[in-house]
């Protein structure tokens, strides 16, 4: 299944690169703008369970890495297939400055959260997201706190340092 | 409104905001939903996470590969070993580890010892709810009782931080074997009386059948794994599916209901639980000697080359993911967990509460088998 995805990804789609760092896993690196339409084409071979949404900071090469896990729920309730094993990364690299993407809620709409939490936590923003308000967060951050350059312990230090301690 | 009645223009029938949690009787940790409602009928609910939120991941990208066990289990409260499980397996996947094959074993033997302990947790607290509170205190004692095992085992009796890289931290001590057994034979022996005050009771089959149900369709859509796919029929199940640790190991069965709704993801609990007992029997026969971890380098020292990997295992709640990445340092780059009820208790949840009675909030929330701390990490 492995080598066949990956041949007719690579004849369908003309900008995308595909990889196979490992056994039972593929890496997809598709530009920002095709996105959803390798993420439905994938969803439509097979791939229909978007496990996971996340991102990585990457600030020496100004980039924001997102990375859409996907794998497959069973075709049928009963049968284990060693097909289901594939995992597909489907990754975007879009710049540190203004980060922004297409929201992919149309294909898979439990990515609705996981985008939330990423425009929270990386201020990445995804055009179309019906709300994207605060998920987790209760203050305002300078800079979106899961990025590298926010610094945890400094913005602990000046944050709350100033508190007195309360007096015995 | 309820369906079927004619319009009133009452002040039952204005549109009001609640605030359910976190602070509520029916509501299971630090977690709130805001519904509008008219009458008592929900129009929209909204889920409300954060009051959990520790950032855990940001955390671990400041310790070494070692020193973020104390922080992996604190994830999941009710069940820290599976936390403890998959993050070990994302440090073995992306160091190239081996691990024993008695370890192997103990591994799982561990783990199902805590699905137990966790899904008797989840016992009580949905017993607990509907108001059936002997049931729900003898899975409060049963779980203590699982706990036990735990604390002899590991010195923990809610966090153990017992698996590692490797393999395990040590072997079982003289005898435990038989104490397994011994305490699974007493909670054993409690299933037909679990079964009478409980799972067989008309009251309990009233006030959860046809609650808060969803079809396969809509479950694969919103990202359902766990009790909640495997009540509508699908025998999706992670330690079946990418068998790891000893689980390809012994013969066992994966439960599953067809109805979907609350009534059938208990009743798909209570079949894995004692799957679960049968399991550890076979596990323990089957069991190798041997040497239970290999060692690792000095985890002062411990560079893991650069990569990135997704590993997954099957927690007492669902599909719990990690997906790690490593620039060749001696710490994370990145962590992020896919954890089960993040999907159950944020897409389904809302979509499962439009149009139920506020009476049935708790129902839903914990049939879903939601744990907040998972969510908000």
């Amino acid at each position: 299944m492995i080598s066949s995805l990956k041949s007719s990804l690579e004849s369908t789609f003309k900008d995308v690169a595909v990889g196979e760092p490992e056994a039972g896993r593929l890496s997809v690196l598709a530009p920002k703008d095709s996105l959803p339409v390798v993420l439905r084409y994938l969803k439509e071979n097979g791939l229909d369970h978007l496990a996971l949404l996340s991102c990585v900071d990457w600030p020496e090469r100004g980039k924001f890495e997102v990375v859409y896990v996907l794998s497959c729920y069973m075709p049928s309730n009963t049968d284990y297939a060693s097909e289901q094993r594939l995992h597909v990364f489907v990754k975007a690299e879009i710049p540190r400055e203004h980060p922004a993407l297409q929201s992919v809620i149309d294909v898979f709409e439990n990515a609705e959260p996981y985008e939330r939490e990423i425009h929270e936590l990386f201020g990445v923003h995804f055009a179309g997201h019906p709300r994207l308000i605060p998920l987790f967060l209760e203050r305002e951050y300078e800079i979106p706190p899961f990025r590298k350059d926010f610094d945890t312990r400094q913005y602990v230090a000046e944050t709350f340092d100033p508190i007195p301690p309360v007096d015995e | 409104m309820i369906p079927g009645s004619q319009p009133t223009d009452t002040d039952s029938e204005r549109e009001l905001e609640l605030y359910f949690g976190p602070q509520h009787l029916g509501m299971v940790g630090n977690f709130s939903i805001t519904l509008k409602v008219r009458g008592d009928r929900i129009v929209e609910a909204t889920a409300n996470p954060g009051y959990l939120h520790r950032g855990f991941e940001k955390l671990m990208e400041y310790r070494t590969w070692m020193q973020n066990f104390p922080l992996v289990c604190r994830v999941n409260v009710v069940e820290p070993d599976s936390m403890e499980m998959i993050y070990a397996m994302g440090v073995e996947k992306l160091a190239g580890l081996e691990v024993p094959e008695r370890a192997q074993y103990i591994r799982s033997i561990y783990l199902e010892l805590a699905r137990v302990g966790s899904h008797l947790f989840g016992l009580w607290a949905y017993s607990n709810m509907l108001g059936f509170d002997t049931p729900a205190q003898w899975a409060m004692y049963h779980r203590d009782l699982v706990l036990d095992l735990f604390e002899e085992l590991t010195g923990g009796r809610v966090y153990h931080i017992y698996l590692w890289p490797g393999g395990v931290r040590r072997d079982f001590p003289e005898g435990f074997k038989d104490r397994i057994v011994e305490t699974l034979h007493s909670i054993g022996g409690c299933v037909p009386d679990y079964d009478s005050t409980f799972f067989n009771n008309r009251l309990f089959h009233q006030r959860a059948h046809g609650i808060a149900k969803i079809s396969q369709e809509r479950a694969k859509a919103l990202g359902a794994t766990g009790q909640v796919l495997r009540a509508t029929g699908m025998r999706y199940d992670i330690r079946k599916v990418e068998p790891y640790a000893a689980y390809d190991q012994v013969d066992w069965e994966v439960p599953t209901r067809e109805e979907g709704d609350a009534y059938s993801r208990i009743w798909v609990i209570r079949d894995e639980m004692i799957e679960s007992v049968h399991m550890i029997f076979k596990l323990l026969d089957a069991m190798p000697g041997g040497e239970v971890y290999n060692r690792v380098p000095n985890p002062f020292k411990w560079e893991i080359p650069p990569g990135e990997t997704y590993v997954r295992c099957e927690s007492s709640r669902g599909e719990l993911g990690l997906y790690m990445v490593s620039d060749g340092g001696d710490k994370p780059y990145r962590v992020h967990f896919r954890t089960p009820s993040y999907p159950h208790g944020l897409t389904i949840l809302e979509e499962l509460l439009k149009g139920a009675s506020i009476a049935d909030v708790g129902n839903t929330m914990i049939s879903l088998y939601i744990v907040a701390p998972e969510i908000d990490r």
